[in-house]
């Protein structure tokens, strides 16, 4: 696999310089094909669950052989029409240096179709039509959309530290320095562009600890974590955001410092929240390998740290339709994952196996119940835990 | 009118031809005189008269159609009572201001080519209460206590001061007879006023007229042309003339009569089944004691017999095996005791007995049905079941349904649906949610047929429901017989039969979307075929030579999907009819055996082992063309022609 100019190696070898000529390419092939009466076919990566290969030395979940061929017919030639109309907005993107949200690029497609009566019949009608353009077109170039200057909005991830440096390469070719231990409590908030960042510590950190609630991790720099600990701490915000993990993969490629994942004893933390992060999801296959952080650990609330600190926990109410459905995943999650199929995983399939079995939740804030006059008893327990190895 | 039907006095009921009201039902006042605390003795004219409420009178629109209704009723059993094809005219007519307040003078004329009826029957048809050749004769007539047209003599009595005008005219006789006929209220008797003999230009049949106090509703549900719809609906040998107010007053009133003539749709009388004696399992006690006196001196053996259904020598030995001696069964029966009839009865529940027959049951017969369902509007497809009859509440019942579609209702898919009820042929326009039928509808789920269905309500969309019900023993909620019990039974029954309508409907429905599908396809193929060569030439800065070329390659490509898409779709709207056959030519009718049915409904179904091999018949039509012109394929133009398809065989 090519190295990527950040650092991070890619899937089929492409960068945001190679997609024109690639997109190019492909559009030749098929108008050649159209030009012989031949019907075209594209092939595109089936980015399902399905066609998940996890390996726990690759340590993320990569896309297998399996190809969605869209050929032209008359199902499919309004999709492929669209495909191209939104490559060649995209390519454009690239030509100007343009950078846009999902949702500024389907009203720049709105834009075009309402200044050319002739393609009216592209328009979108709301977003999600023009983001599943968007992913199709990724998937068919093997590529992420943010090669093409398309980026989601920033969410989550918000970091504190006392002794990193982040370096970021600007579109300009400037650079600028951020170090964190000067912007007081306010917190750096990572780009969606992990790849213009270079990271920097004044000393070796001991550790990186990503807690699941944005606010606990408030809580805790408020509270002088960072500041008694050597260490970055990053607040999640709940699922992952692509900057989130691009960012914690960030932290692990180029400071080489353990990752302790820090969240509720449930489900859908455990396989929505926990399981994206460490290894990627079924829906980007193709953007895994940059937007995972394999070594990451399960720091708890581990089902053992309940009896051990006497926290408060739930039951979790299967008439509850969120619950019950986190439930429900978490089966379908034991029988489909091939994440919790790897042996390596066997404990947190075994949390899994114990949330299932006993229905019991309990969150993280339970931390705070163990001794309610002492606020910096959950920081101690959580640093005891790393330093006891009390982590999956 | 209407012919020998309605006069035979039932024995059963006269007994209870006086009812008896306690005069002083509240406690007696000390000083009441002995007068005030007598029980007098009421007549069942005396009874209705207080209490025409109970037998659709209750309000001055209903007191129309009931009137209407009834008469039209009589005239519909006389003429099949002997074979004659019914064709009855009716006149509705406001003339002026009426006697009640807020109300009008209504004329309400209906004049049939029945039978007609001898003079000396006149008073008791519609003169004399519960005066009735048809109750509890276990046949499926529209009429069986003899109570309506005597109910409607009385309110024209009560509000005008007049009774009914009735001309009529048998084969045998020379001259029509007319006279006014009253109810002797006192009495419970017929009473003939102003007679006289008339040349009549017809052989045979009968006219009434009543002037009443009402109001006329021509439209809505409890609307006059409502049930003109449903009554043509479920008499196919029908030819109604009907002369309504016309104009835009709702109530028609002072406005000219328009008359409208609806032909017959089939020269064949529906057969009258014959009636079957009742069934052991069927009877109280007290009708089981009645039931013997009818018999005279015969012996148990054979008056169990020859009075019941469903007895024979097996029955009698297996009532021995209960206990009851040989020589019981040689006793006569007018010598049994109430001790002895009531050994007889109990031993009786208690003993097997085969099912009632169903053969007593009228049916209106699907392609009956399929032919008459066009008279109600532009119907655009149309789907009929006609369920084998059944046993429910140990009672033969037939239930028969047809759904169309209306054209003239295209736009209304967000109203629910029109359902129409009938009765043994008789339509039930009032407290509808009551209903086993509306109960029925709304437990059937008809999302699953592509209808839309608020929950646990009537579907929705531009169509007709008919469900007919018909029974020797339908049981009514009330005396003005406007709502079907819902028995659990009796509306499992419907639902199966609404469900094998729905199946049917579905399928349509179903390929009606793959249609609409693929002309969409074909439309894409016009939209963004050029778009797309436009996109790829731009992205690859091709020439106007390669342009062309892959614009005629495009097509090329997309024309064959084209003709494709267009075969699939011409396949199906092939499905959806056979050929060009119009619904009106019932000879080209095409039998089609063995058609699949929907999994689902199947499982509901065969859940009865005993409907499994109940068979059924479906018919469907599809009728008053919609062509649509599509882009591309527009030889597709003409693939909606009214057509017809008829299953048959389950």
């Amino acid at each position: 696999m090519a190295k990527h100019s950040s650092g991070m190696a890619r899937v089929g070898g492409k960068d945001s310089k190679d997609l024109p000529k690639f997109s190019r390419d492909i559009c030749e092939r098929l108008l050649a094909d159209l030009e012989r009466a031949k019907r075209p076919v594209l092939y595109a990566t089936k980015c399902s669950l399905d066609n998940s290969i996890y390996n726990h030395k690759v340590g993320f979940l990569t896309a297998g052989e399996k190809k969605v061929a869209t050929e032209l017919n008359v199902s499919s030639v309004k999709k492929m029409s669209r495909a191209i109309f939104l490559l060649e907005v995209m390519l454009r993107n690239l030509e100007t240096g343009g950078v846009n949200t999902k949702r500024e690029l389907y009203y720049i497609a709105k834009g075009e179709v309402k200044h050319n009566a002739a393609m009216k019949a592209l328009d979108f009608t709301d977003q999600d039509e023009s983001d599943g353009v968007i992913d199709f077109i990724c998937e068919l170039l093997e590529c992420y959309r943010e090669d093409f200057n398309v980026y989601a909005n920033d969410r989550g991830g918000q970091t504190y530290s006392q002794n990193l440096i982040v370096t970021e390469t600007l579109v300009d070719g400037d650079t600028a320095v951020i170090d964190l231990s000067r912007l007081g409590t306010t917190p750096f908030q990572p780009k969606n562009r992990p790849q213009n960042l270079k990271l920097s510590t004044k000393k070796k950190l001991d550790f990186c600890l990503i807690v699941e609630s944005e606010g606990t991790a408030n809580t805790l720099v408020a509270n002088g974590f960072t500041k008694r600990h050597n260490s970055v701490l990053i607040g999640a915000a709940g699922v992952p955001s692509n900057a989130v993990r691009g960012w914690c993969k960030l932290i692990q490629d180029q400071l080489d410092v353990p990752l302790y994942f820090f969240g509720d004893l449930d489900a859908y933390t455990m396989q929505n929240i926990f399981r994206t992060l460490k290894a990627g999801s079924a829906a980007s296959l193709i953007r895994n390998q940059d937007y995972s952080a394999p070594d990451v650990k399960f720091l708890g609330v581990l089902p053992e740290d309940i009896a051990k600190y006497q926290l408060p926990d739930y039951a979790v109410k299967e008439s509850d339709a969120q619950e019950g459905r986190a439930l429900k995943k978490a089966h379908d999650a034991l029988k489909n994952d091939p994440f919790f199929h790897d042996k390596k995983n066997k404990g947190l399939t075994e949390i899994l196996n114990w949330l299932i079995k006993n229905k019991r939740r309990c969150e993280q804030q339970a931390f705070f119940s163990v001794n309610p006059r002492d606020p910096l008893m959950p920081e101690k327990i959580i640093v005891e835990k790393i330093k006891r190895g009390n982590f999956v | 009118m209407t012919g020998a039907v309605c006069f035979g006095l039932d024995l059963h009921m006269a007994k209870s031809n006086a009812v008896k009201t306690a005069a002083a039902k509240e406690p007696a006042a000390p000083r009441a005189s002995k007068a005030n605390l007598k029980i007098s003795t009421s007549s069942t004219a005396e009874y209705f008269s207080k209490n025409l409420q109970q037998v659709g009178f209750s309000s001055q629109v209903k007191a129309v159609l009931t009137t209407l209704k009834e008469a039209v009723d009589n005239s519909l059993d006389a003429c099949e009572e002997h074979g004659i094809l019914p064709e009855i005219e009716i006149w509705v007519e406001k003339m002026g201001a009426g006697s009640l307040k807020n109300s009008d003078k209504i004329r309400v004329r209906v004049s049939d080519n029945g039978p007609g009826i001898d003079p000396e029957d006149v008073p008791k048809v519609f003169g004399e209460y519960l005066a009735s050749s048809k109750f509890g004769r276990g046949r499926c007539s529209r009429g069986q206590q003899g109570i309506g047209i005597s109910a409607a003599t009385t309110w024209a009595q009560l509000t005008n001061a007049s009774g009914a005008r009735v001309t009529t005219k048998t084969k045998a006789m020379r001259k029509a007879f007319s006279a006014l006929v009253e109810v002797d209220i006192k009495n419970n008797k017929g009473v003939l006023k102003e007679k006289e003999t008339l040349d009549w230009d017809r052989s045979n049949g009968t006219n009434v007229e009543f002037i009443i106090d009402g109001r006329i509703q021509l439209n809505g549900e409890a609307g006059i042309l409502n049930y003109l719809t449903g009554t043509v609906l479920v008499n196919p040998h029908l030819t109604l003339h009907h002369n309504l107010p016309c104009g835009a007053s709702e109530d028609g009133g002072g406005r000219a009569l328009e008359r409208i003539s609806i032909p017959r749709v089939t020269d064949t009388m529906p057969e009258i089944p014959e009636a079957t004696e009742p069934h052991l399992h069927t009877m109280k006690l007290g009708e089981f004691i009645a039931h013997s006196h009818l018999y005279g001196r015969v012996k148990v053996d054979a008056w169990l017999k020859r009075g019941f259904s469903r007895v024979n020598e097996g029955t009698i030995k297996d009532l021995i095996a209960t206990g009851l001696k040989r020589n019981f069964f040689d006793k006569n029966v007018d010598q049994l005791n109430e001790v002895e009839f009531k050994d007889l009865y109990t031993k009786i529940q208690n003993t097997t007995l085969i099912a009632p027959s169903t053969k007593s049951v009228l049916m209106i017969g699907e392609e009956a049905l399929a032919k008459s369902i066009q008279r109600v509007g532009k119907v655009d497809f149309f789907s009929v079941v006609s369920r084998k009859p059944t046993i429910c509440d140990f009672k033969p019942v037939e239930v028969e349904i047809a759904i169309a579609r209306l054209l003239d209702r295209a736009g209304e898919n967000d109203a629910p649906i029109q359902v129409l009820r009938f009765a043994n042929r008789v339509p039930l326009q009032f407290d509808k949610a009551a209903c086993a039928v509306t109960q029925a509808i709304q437990t059937v789920n008809w999302r699953a047929y592509g209808l839309g269905q608020p929950k646990e309500s009537l579907p929705l969309g531009p169509y007709i429901m008919a469900v007919s019900i018909v029974s020797p023993f339908i049981k009514f909620k009330n005396a003005s017989k406007e709502t079907i019990d819902a028995s659990d039974e009796l509306v499992e029954e419907i639902r199966r039969t609404l469900i094998q309508a729905g199946q049917r409907l579905s399928k349509y429905i179903k390929k009606e979307l793959r249609a609409n599908d693929l002309e969409e396809k074909l439309r894409y193929i016009e939209q963004f075929g050029p778009i797309l060569v436009d996109g790829l030439c731009r992205i690859t800065n091709a020439s106007d030579d390669r342009k062309k070329k892959a614009q005629d390659g495009l097509m090329k490509i997309l024309g064959r999907d084209a003709d494709a898409a267009e075969t699939a779709l011409a396949e199906a709207e092939k499905k959806l009819g056979h050929g060009s056959e119009t619904v009106e030519n019932a000879s080209e009718i095409e039998s089609r055996d063995g058609e699949d049915v929907d999994p689902i409904s199947v499982d509901e179904i065969e859940a009865d082992s005993k409907s499994k091999s109940k068979s059924k018949k479906k018919l469907s039509a599809k009728s008053a063309p919609a062509p649509k012109k599509l882009p591309v394929a527009k030889k597709l133009a003409d693939v909606k022609k009214p057509k017809i398809i008829v299953s048959k065989g389950k």
